[in-house]
């Protein structure tokens, strides 16, 4: 169950980049030169499948997640991190788009989500892929597939946060829940 | 407990005594771009309320201020909204538009954060400041709040508020949430 597995995504790479090859991407990442990439060199830097900019609100949950001085953007120590995150994000992408299209639909969205732990309704991936699909075309592409499991992701930890017996209930009152969520989703 | 979020009640609504849906002027703009099906998209959704000059002088909604107004109201998970539907949202949209306007005295199209504080709060929502904080700074760009914005936060509010509701069984203010059910009713709104 997602719930109790600290999930995150597979290790795929059993040997860490090498930091040569690393540098070569991270100055080519780093247009400006100023030593840490911001969410605009990033999101220029990544691919959807789709011709269209990656999602910004993924760049920037990515750059956050990496960012450990708050500056806004991630410097080459900062960037190993987010290589690695990014480079595991696409073996899974690869794994559960099993007719190869480019993009997750809602069986193979079941899939991945089943895999990771999740127990989610039939009817709740018809609202995962109309909320989270940004190309509007029923089905989610490398970024937007990203963002959904984030999300989830988010939720789970702050659920976990007042379930302080685990098992998998929480009581709440309304200001709690309106904290916890509101800027989640 | 009493919940808020309801609004007060559109008073410049649209008159009464018509005598068929027919001739009600929202059921024109209804049909203008619901297809067969009687339901309206998201983005069916954006365009009516364009041609129906909803916003007036702010700017129209943007997509996903309108994906929110029709999950606040889909009961049936359908993504979409039917006619029915569409009038509750009008009414609810138009208590809320009178509120950003009066307190939008210069019609500048935005207000700050103390005042959308007290919008927020005038509805009826008791929050402590750290929650009230964290509602203002997901929805500011530079400090100031738009009417999208605004109307966006108060979709969220009313919905979030519905789906606890449902589960504060005796009216206490205090929900118990299981948690695949948490993921998915937080997630659908």
């Amino acid at each position: 169950m997602a719930y109790h597995t600290q999930y995150r995504p597979p290790h795929y790479n059993s040997a860490p980049p090498d930091q040569g090859f690393l540098w070569n991407i991270f100055q080519r990442v780093d247009k400006d030169r100023s030593g840490a990439i911001s969410d605009t060199e990033l999101q220029q830097a990544l691919s959807n499948g789709t011709w269209t900019p990656f999602n910004p609100v993924t760049v920037r949950s990515i750059i956050s997640m990496f960012d450990r001085e708050n500056k806004g953007g991630v410097n080459f120590n900062e960037f190993a991190g987010v290589w690695k995150y990014i480079t595991d994000w696409q073996n899974i992408f690869r794994t559960y788009d099993r007719d190869n299209s480019g993009f997750i639909d809602k069986n193979e969205l079941r899939q991945a989500l089943t895999g990771f732990g999740y127990r989610l309704s039939d009817q709740f991936y018809n609202t995962l892929i109309e909320k989270f699909d940004r190309q509007k075309r029923s089905q989610v592409a490398f970024d937007d597939f990203i963002q959904c499991c984030i999300v989830l992701q988010r939720l789970t930890d702050v659920f976990r946060r007042y379930d302080t017996d685990q098992d998998g209930w929480i009581q709440v009152s309304y200001e709690q829940y309106l904290s916890m969520v509101f800027n989640v989703v | 407990m009493n919940f808020p979020g309801y609004g007060a009640p559109a008073a410049g609504g649209y008159p009464g005594g018509f005598p068929g849906q027919q001739q009600d002027p929202l059921y024109g703009y209804f049909t203008a771009v619901a297809g067969q099906d009687g339901q309206i998209s998201a983005e069916e959704l954006q365009t009516c309320l364009s041609q129906a000059n909803f916003s007036g002088g702010y700017r129209p909604f943007n997509i996903e201020t309108c994906r929110l107004m029709i999950s606040m109201l889909d009961r049936d998970m359908s993504c979409s909204m039917g006619f029915n539907e569409f009038k509750e949202l009008w009414a609810v949209l138009s208590g809320w538009k009178q509120h950003f306007m009066s307190i939008d005295r210069d019609m500048s199209g935005t207000v700050d954060p103390q005042e959308m504080s007290q919008a927020v709060s005038s509805m009826g929502y008791r929050l402590s400041p750290q929650a009230m904080n964290c509602i203002i700074k997901r929805y500011s760009s530079n400090g100031k709040i738009s009417f999208d914005d605004y109307v966006a936060c108060c979709v969220k509010l009313r919905s979030l508020t519905d789906v606890f509701r449902k589960r504060d069984q005796a009216q206490q203010g205090v929900a118990t949430f299981q948690y695949d059910d948490f993921i998915q009713c937080t997630m659908s709104i």
